[in-house]
């Protein structure tokens, strides 16, 4: 667990399902073009604690509610961080909003990414676009318990070099001996000097530091990324029960009642968002899913 | 650089994982280590295509010059990875620019030497072209990926 109001805070907030708390915005920081990450400072400073790959509903207050994935804790502040891209009636309220202004958190809800089962093996992330929002409190994860894996590889895609999330982190990470990182774009400028095409071309560069067949895979984008990425792991001999997906949907309640988020027999705001491929994989390989 | 520290970057090098020995032997006679400072271009758009590179480390961008823009590029090939494959389909000349981006190595092999080898050999001419094959599949699917877009902004009414 991951608390947003000091690390030793132990338990989540109790509140009903169903009754966003007044969250206070304390910064709006854009990200790129269109996204931009929120920091939400719970009421009274009350703690609030999630796990890595869990998701909150977010509550413009005369707007709509969205399932937004918890991007991370502000190292100094605590206070929680949403990353939005703005893309909908209510997005585009969020990335709106102002330092002071209220939001209504309901959460934190849904299954996380399988950091403490990944203790001990190689762990290899695979992060497209905004994908790498809710991975990001998972890698944060790894590096702080640093010594409880073994090699980490860090696959990240974006569309143009202007597209890149968390620019300064990602230096950071790029600059680290215990962490491989590896970043490409789509389509790069006259600047960029990076690696050029889908991040799945980057599997090869993964496949020379880490032995793919035992490591844990997580990985967030795309759909069809994580399907091309899926298929190639497989080819590769990776288990299918040692990766991971976080899948998106339409999530309205939360707490698997509306069912709007129905993937099968599963509902992905309360059985995922993060799933074992194994769980998933003829879902996203079936066209009416 | 001696024979044998060529020989040894072949077999460290992914295209040619599960090879015959005697294969890689015979490839290295005609195959040199090659150094490109960033920048440099490994090969041209309408030249003969007359080597086939092995990359070792760094990274090379495969580039299209366009008038009044420049070179853009479209992809990037890596350490493991292979750059060129018109030095095997008549009439031998590349069809776009190759660069590298940062310092790269490359096993640099003899095109006219290799198809020679290769029309003597047809097992050894099998085994490479179905490499290439293979290579030229993944180029496509990575291609046709860059073209959906898949990040661009979802259609329809959202959240």
């Amino acid at each position: 667990m991951i608390a947003a109001t000091g690390p030793e805070a132990p338990v989540a907030v109790e509140q009903d399902l169903f009754t966003p708390l007044p969250f206070q915005v304390t910064a709006v920081r854009r990200e790129t073009a269109d996204t931009f990450t929120l920091r939400l400072r719970p009421p009274d400073g009350r703690p609030f604690s999630f796990r890595p790959g869990q998701f909150n509903m977010l509550y413009v207050f005369g707007v709509g509610e969205v399932a937004i994935s918890i991007s991370g804790v502000h190292p100094r502040t605590h206070d929680l961080e949403h990353t939005v891209r703005a893309v909908g009636y209510v997005t585009r309220a969020l990335v709106r909003l102002h330092r002071g202004d209220m939001v209504g958190v309901r959460g934190p809800y849904g299954r996380g990414w399988p950091v403490e089962e990944a203790r001990g093996r190689d762990v290899l992330i695979i992060a497209g676009g905004i994908g790498l929002a809710p991975l990001r409190p998972a890698l944060r994860h790894l590096m702080v318990h640093r010594s409880n894996y073994e090699r980490i590889v860090l696959l990240y895609g974006a569309r143009t070099p202007r597209d890149l999330l968390y620019r300064l982190e990602l230096e950071r990470w790029r600059g680290r001996f215990d962490l491989h990182t590896f970043v490409t774009v789509d389509r790069g400028d006259e600047a960029w000097r990076g690696h050029i095409g889908v991040v799945t071309t980057l599997l090869p560069l993964a496949e020379r530091l880490l032995d793919l067949r035992h490591a844990f895979v997580m990985m967030c984008g795309p759909e069809i990324m994580m399907r091309v990425a899926a298929r190639e792991l497989e080819n590769r001999g990776v288990p299918p029960d040692q990766v991971f997906v976080s899948l998106e949907r339409n999530m309205k309640c939360g707490v698997a009642m509306c069912g709007h988020c129905q993937l099968g027999p599963l509902f992905i705001c309360q059985d995922g968002p993060v799933f074992p491929l194994s769980q998933v994989y003829t879902f996203m390989e079936t066209r009416e899913f | 650089m001696s024979k044998a520290e060529i020989l040894e970057a072949l077999r460290q090098h992914p295209f040619t994982h599960h090879m015959d020995e005697a294969w890689k032997e015979s490839l290295a006679e005609m195959a040199r280590l090659q150094t490109y400072a960033p920048d440099t271009l490994l090969l041209r758009e309408g030249r003969a295509a007359d080597a086939f590179f092995l990359i070792i480390d760094g990274i090379v961008a495969i580039e299209m010059f366009i008038p009044q823009r420049g070179p853009v590029r479209l992809q990037t090939v890596s350490a493991g990875e292979i750059v060129g494959w018109s030095w095997a389909l008549p009439p031998y000349r590349w069809e776009f620019d190759a660069r590298a981006l940062v310092e790269t190595r490359a096993v640099v092999l003899d095109a006219a030497a290799l198809r020679a080898r290769m029309s003597q050999d047809c097992a050894l001419a099998a085994w490479i072209l179905s490499r290439l094959l293979s290579v030229v599949a993944g180029r496509l699917k990575a291609t046709r990926l860059q073209l959906l877009d898949i990040y661009a902004l979802p259609e329809g009414r959202l959240a």
